[in-house]
């Protein structure tokens, strides 16, 4: 060790034996009651400030579940209802994460059924203008269906194939449903928009089983 | 005589959580275990008794209602503590003014006199304390903390931010010039 650690140790050790300053009991009593009361204040403002945090978090939550129910609800609505365009989005939700052509088919069908129970709804109300609507859209989803199946002959035929089968099948299904809302409906409207949608669900089907140099290139999503 | 106990101690942690749920007796038990010291921390520093006591209260107050700013990743209570200590004391100074203190890490020792001459265990508290605050912030931070309030190098470098290493040659330096200010006040 050389002289100058040693000295500092010295030095060291004498600092280490410096009595430590203590405070006056009274400035520690009255130290105590400063911070008691600061805390309480504290306390007091935090626990004024909790009110009004709790209810920004129920307009929150109640919001959130305003939203959540809505679309819940949606998912059974009819075109004549202020949320049906809730509906909308989350089918074009839906769509947006089926990647598959399996998927896509079991997705256009879907919707087209669905469409198909909004329009005998809507007949059922009188509302042929909304039945007209949905039966177009119905029509439309036939159609992107039968161009899916068209798409996948030409890199898979023999999924194309099974496609077909499906859509083949959602097609009877549905024009034997029609063709029940046909003879059911009073009006000339009503059945017009009825013929019109079988005949354009048979001409999705053609679009389906036709080659694709005759398939019509239009698309409806 | 020494009458300062340990700080940092593991049950802080559980005394924090209770005065976070409005534990009074734990607040006081905190209270207790901290204000002495900090009073003594910042009595070393600024050397006068009524600022240090304002200071004393003022930085248990901020520690104690402040705690939901303290977070215990690491850093325990008492280094927080003292780390509000420290900067109401730069604060103080910021305040009232400070005289700029020139390092003597490397001044030249005294002409008149030899280190070895310079006898340690016949300094005054007095002379000891009065030496400590012609060094700079960090070099009265480091012996205060050190070897007034017995902490371990480890402990300090929590407070002041540094490593182990760094508050060791910190020390070593804060000693050197503690000895040549002592130096300088025999010689004048």
């Amino acid at each position: 060790m050389t002289p100058e650690v040693q000295r500092l140790e010295r030095l060291a050790e004498r600092l280490r034996t410096v009595d430590p300053f203590v405070a006056p009991p009274g400035a520690k009593i009255r130290g105590w009651n400063l911070v008691l009361a600061a805390v309480e204040q504290s306390t007091a403002a935090r626990s004024r400030a909790h009110p009004v945090r709790r209810l920004l978090i129920g307009v929150v939550v109640a919001m959130v579940l305003l939203v959540a129910g809505a679309l819940a609800a949606s998912a059974d609505s009819v075109p004549d209802s202020p949320i049906y365009p809730l509906k909308g989005v989350l089918e074009s939700a839906r769509g947006a994460v089926t990647f598959s052509a399996a998927d896509k088919l079991a997705y256009h069908l879907d919707l087209a059924r669905t469409r198909l129970t909004e329009a005998e709804a809507m007949i059922s109300r009188h509302r042929v203008d909304l039945a007209g609507t949905s039966l177009k859209a119905f029509d439309d989803q036939l159609k992107s269906a039968a161009l899916l199946v068209q798409t996948e002959r030409q890199v898979n035929a023999p999924a194309a194939a099974r496609l077909q089968d499906r859509l083949r099948l959602a097609v009877a299904t549905a024009d034997q449903q029609l063709a029940d809302l046909q003879g059911q409906v009073q009006t000339s409207a009503a059945a017009g928009a009825i013929i019109q949608a079988r005949q354009q669900a048979a001409d999705a089907l053609k679009i389906a089983e036709a080659p694709a140099a005759q398939a019509s290139p239009t698309s409806s999503p | 005589m020494r009458a300062l106990g340990k700080a940092a101690s593991d049950d802080d942690r559980l005394l924090v959580e209770r005065v976070r749920k409005g534990d009074q007796d734990a607040l006081r038990t905190l209270y207790e275990r901290y204000f002495d010291r900090i009073y003594n921390y910042v009595y070393a520093r600024l050397g006068r008794a009524e600022e240090a006591e304002d200071l004393a209260t003022d930085t248990m107050t901020k520690s104690l209602t402040r705690l939901d700013l303290f977070r215990d990743e690491g850093v325990p209570f008492s280094s927080w503590v003292y780390r509000i200590a420290h900067n109401a004391t730069i604060d103080h100074y910021r305040r009232h003014g400070k005289v700029a203190l020139v390092s003597l890490e490397h001044a030249p020792p005294s002409a008149s006199d030899d280190p070895s001459d310079l006898a340690v265990e016949q300094l005054s508290n007095e002379d000891l304390h009065a030496a400590i605050r012609d060094l700079t912030d960090e070099q009265q931070q480091v012996l205060i903390l050190r070897f007034f309030q017995d902490l371990t190098a480890n402990q300090v470098a929590g407070i002041m931010g540094k490593s182990v290493g760094a508050v060791q040659a910190l020390q070593h330096r804060a000693l050197g010039s503690l000895e040549r200010a002592l130096q300088g006040r025999a010689a004048s």
